[in-house]
């Protein structure tokens, strides 16, 4: 059931991606969503709302992310952290832990707003560095930021982390047990994400990032201003996944600092990798393919070779190893993604055209 | 005095390490500006091929009197051969046709082929760290107030016995001269006639020779080996090889005694737990303001 | 008040001074032009106008403003803007866009206004798409306009390049070595175009090593050799300038 879902979404995003007529897509999108919202309502159950939940999630991550690596081309390797930054700040603000009991809606905006905060602080003194460089500090600082949760015991409950978060309510319908209202919340909030990715994407600070990611040098002739680009990608970026903090800690009412570390950095990274960095429909492949392989397909591979081969293997155990083969065969043999943005598709077609851009 | 010698003890010992590592971050830079960041998961390959060897011959009883000389000697060449080839494989594999590709690709590549290391390493020896076999005896030393191992001793000096070779082979042999040629100008080495493709896979062998070293007295160092070990030795060596000037080779061995002396010390002063976020500050605290290390040199941009 | 004014610059590499004590002034709405052998610090000159190296002594200032600390982009906003030797266009973008970021500080939209696609954002976008199918018109290279940059042929991205600079409606161009590569009709076709640009207000600087061109182009010309100016003067005084002539027959370019 939840192939179906996930079969049906990629195809639509390949169709949107393949066809030219602007009307075309936007009739595809809007087929899409309906489906989406409606489908599981009468074919699903809470198991599939859960893993749609998850998936809706990451394709917001990726999304935030693709701001950062693929319009402004920094290869940032810590994002987790943010991640992290916003799941805290609905942890310690809308649990036991303090006895604050903060609307679940308003601690949406403040990680968004807390999480780029951070972007920026970051970013301030880092963003000079170039290209691995920056990686690299990033990736310490996504090293730091869960270690520092862990460690400050008093406020964030250390390694346990912080249980029993607040049940969000709805115009003061609590949300119950039921994991359905945050698929639609991740559903409109995907929704946003790529309305705001496609402005983003055709306004003067997309092409200001655009420039800096093809000529840095070129980029500050032209007057831009490269670190104040280059920070609010930092800053949108974070704040994206501030926002998936949120609705991530509800959802599992529960934070603990093990959540956050580098493998969810990667695996989004990877996301973008597979779908074709910049490209705002593949990045959203991308990161279907990987959360249905990762949630679905290989727990449920586990109990399919256990069954035929009457063994125990746990499969779980090379997930990792399939992410990597994932990062290393598509830079070797498709380096552009499996759906590449209309740059780098130009460049494969060796011609200049390009079509009406929806 | 006598705790802060012997956490000085330590943070010499952890630098040798560090120091190790570095060096194969530092050489492999040098020649190709990239971060091989799969160079830390080598460094647990060494480990545990080490491991390996000393339980196959411990189980023969074959570690008694000049059978143990013989048996550390040969988990050493067996570590250091392991990881050469693995590394120079991983170059031939994965990094060699991706040259001319932009920059972000090789280094998304690197962490790729860390994750599967990674998890080929637990599924060959499982998530649980396994003990290293304890095979160099470690009586105290007392010299003055200060109480050292044999272990201590025998890891500093193999690691600086490992750095000097390593030194002389760079500056004086034919091989190390062709290196530094390749790293300076790709083509104008070429066009000297240095064949560009076997610098660079002689230095990835180099690099993971010095990492089955590093494997090998790392085991001895902390008793146990764990598939997990060199992701975060492997951060902290680089964060030791960009503090001494990425490139550099006296900065990466310089870099690694202070990264493991600043490990030793804070974990000392405030805490094990604080001693990440304190090796990562100060790799922020480098990048900011002195991107070029401590010994490192800074160059203009070239238009 | 001359729009570019330089007082004894000097630069040093190490133990090498690429440009040695240089005082120049070039005047609003002229066609200046520097020439010089190869390594004679033309170049670095140009770097130093546009921030990209700093320099150790004298003074440069653009209509009275002094850039000594500015940064690139704040160089840009005084009103330069250039080409490069080794063109560095964005690759991977169309034309078009390639010139829409020249436009950059001629748009006023800010982060919410890109965020949020509002009215501003959409208005400047359609704004500067208009003036860019312009500019590549007014260069030369119309109907390019969704080439990929990468495509073009090497005298249309010379020219793209050029567009690009123009976007930010520059009061001082620099034009590094524009002519470069370029076959004989086509630098026909560049003099013509230096002078429209000239004509609509700016003021052009080049550096070039075709004399012929600079000959015919410039009204002054500064001759550069070994990092110091040896002669400046019109075309004909250069001409007949006796270190001018021993510096390019003792060093041909």
């Amino acid at each position: 059931m939840i192939y179906a879902y996930a079969f049906v979404a990629i195809a639509a995003c390949v169709a949107i991606e393949r066809f030219h007529n602007r009307k075309a897509k936007i009739a595809i999108a809007l087929a899409l969503a309906a489906f989406l919202a409606v489908g599981p309502r009468f074919y699903g159950n809470e198991a599939i709302f859960s893993v749609l939940a998850d998936a809706a999630v990451y394709v917001m991550l990726a999304l935030g992310l693709n701001i950062v690596v693929g319009f402004a081309g920094l290869l940032d390797l810590g994002y987790a952290a943010f991640f992290a930054i916003g799941a805290y700040t609905y942890g310690m603000l809308a649990s036991p832990q303090f006895g604050l009991h903060l609307p679940f809606w308003a601690l949406l905006f403040l990680a968004a707003a807390l999480a780029a905060l951070f972007g920026a602080l970051l970013g301030a003194p880092t963003l000079r560095l170039h290209g691995d460089y920056l990686a690299i500090v990033t990736l310490g600082f996504g090293e730091i930021v869960p270690q520092i949760f862990q460690n400050l015991t008093k406020y964030t409950g250390g390694p346990n982390g912080i249980a029993a978060l607040d049940v969000p309510t709805f115009f003061g319908h609590s949300f119950g047990a039921s994991v359905m209202p945050y698929y639609y919340i991740a559903l409109v909030g995907i929704v946003l994400a790529l309305w705001i990715s496609r402005n983003l994407r055709e306004s003067r600070l997309g092409r200001a990032w655009m420039a800096i990611r093809e000529d840095e040098l070129a980029a500050k002739h032209a007057g831009i201003d490269v670190l104040r680009s280059k920070l609010a990608a930092f800053a949108i970026g974070a704040s994206f996944s501030g926002i998936g903090g949120v609705l991530f800690a509800a959802k599992l009412a529960l934070v603990s600092p093990d959540l956050f570390g580098f493998q969810v950095s990667v695996l989004i990274v990877s996301m973008l990798v597979l779908g074709g960095m910049g490209n705002i429909v593949g990045v959203v492949v991308g990161s279907l393919i990987l959360t249905i392989v990762n949630s679905a397909l290989l727990p449920q591979l586990n109990s399919l070779v256990d069954a035929s081969f009457h063994t125990t293997v746990d499969l779980s155990n090379i997930h990792f190893l399939i992410y990597g083969a994932i990062l290393v065969g598509i830079m070797l043999f498709r380096p552009e993604g499996l759906l590449p943005n209309r740059e780098r598709r130009a460049e494969l077609r060796n011609s200049g055209e390009v079509e009406a851009e929806a | 005095m006598h705790e802060f010698l012997a956490q000085l003890a330590n943070g010499v010992e952890l630098g040798a390490i560090y120091a190790l590592i570095a060096l194969g971050y530092t050489l492999v830079y040098g020649i190709l500006e990239l971060i091989n960041f799969a160079h830390g998961d080598v460094y647990t390959f060494g480990s545990f091929t080490a491991l390996v060897v000393l339980v196959a011959l411990r189980a023969a009883h074959f570690l008694h009197g000049a059978g143990l000389i013989l048996g550390i000697v040969a988990a050493l060449a067996v570590a250091i051969l392991a990881c050469a080839l693995l590394n120079a494989g991983i170059e031939r594999l994965a990094y060699r046709r991706l040259r001319k590709a932009p920059r972000l690709a090789p280094l998304i590549t690197a962490i790729g082929v860390s994750f599967m290391l990674e998890n080929l390493i637990e599924l060959w020896q499982g998530a649980a760290p396994v003990p290293f076999p304890n095979v160099i005896p470690n009586p105290e030393l007392e010299i003055g107030a200060l109480q050292v191992g044999v272990q201590q001793i025998v890891v500093v000096a193999l690691a600086i016995a490992t750095m000097v070779a390593l030194h002389y082979f760079v500056k004086r042999s034919r091989l190390g001269k062709a290196m530094r040629a390749v790293a300076q100008d790709r083509d104008a080495a070429s066009l000297v006639g240095i064949d560009v493709d076997r610098t660079i896979a002689i230095t990835f062998l180099i690099a993971g020779a010095l990492a089955g070293v590093a494997g090998f007295v790392g085991g001895v160092s902390f008793g146990s080996a764990w598939f997990l070990n060199g992701f975060g030795a492997g951060l902290r060596a680089f964060t030791a090889a960009v503090l001494g000037g990425i490139g550099n080779i006296a900065g990466a061995m310089l870099g690694g005694f202070l990264i493991g002396l600043l490990e030793s010390f804070s974990t000392w002063f405030i805490g094990g737990q604080w001693s990440n976020v304190a090796v990562f500050s100060v790799l922020i605290l480098v990048l900011v303001f002195r991107p070029s290390g401590l010994l490192g040199e800074s160059l203009p941009e070239k238009v | 008040m001359s729009l570019l004014d330089l007082v004894e610059v000097t630069k040093r590499f190490g133990a090498l001074t690429a440009v040695s004590n240089v005082t120049l002034k070039v005047e609003e709405g002229a066609i200046f032009g520097i020439i010089g052998p190869n390594g004679a610090g033309k170049s670095t000159l140009f770097n130093l106008l546009t921030a990209i190296y700093r320099f150790d002594e004298g003074r440069i200032s653009v209509d009275g403003t002094s850039i000594a600390g500015l940064t690139t982009q704040r160089i840009a906003r005084l009103g330069v803007a250039r080409t490069f030797q080794n063109l560095r266009l964005f690759g991977n973008a169309s034309a078009l866009t390639n010139v829409m970021v020249g436009e950059h500080l001629a748009l006023h939209s800010n982060i919410i206004d890109s965020l949020l696609d509002t009215a501003r954002e959409r208005r400047e976008r359609k704004e500067a798409e208009r003036r860019a199918r312009e500019l590549l018109r007014f260069v030369g290279i119309a109907g390019v306009d969704e080439h990929f940059a990468r495509n073009l042929s090497y005298g249309t991205q010379r020219r793209l390049e050029i567009a690009r600079a123009l976007a930010a409606r520059p009061r001082l161009l620099l034009l590094d070595e524009p002519a470069a590569g370029l076959n004989p009709s086509e630098k026909q076709d560049l003099l013509a175009l230096i002078r429209a640009i000239r004509d609509t207000g700016a003021t052009v600087l080049l550096i070039e090593h075709d004399m012929g061109l600079v000959m015919n182009l410039c009204e002054r010309i500064a001759v550069l050799d070994y990092g110091e100016k040896i002669a400046e003067g019109t075309p004909s005084e250069i001409r007949e300038h006796p270190r001018v002539i021993e510096a390019y027959l003792g060093a041909p370019a």
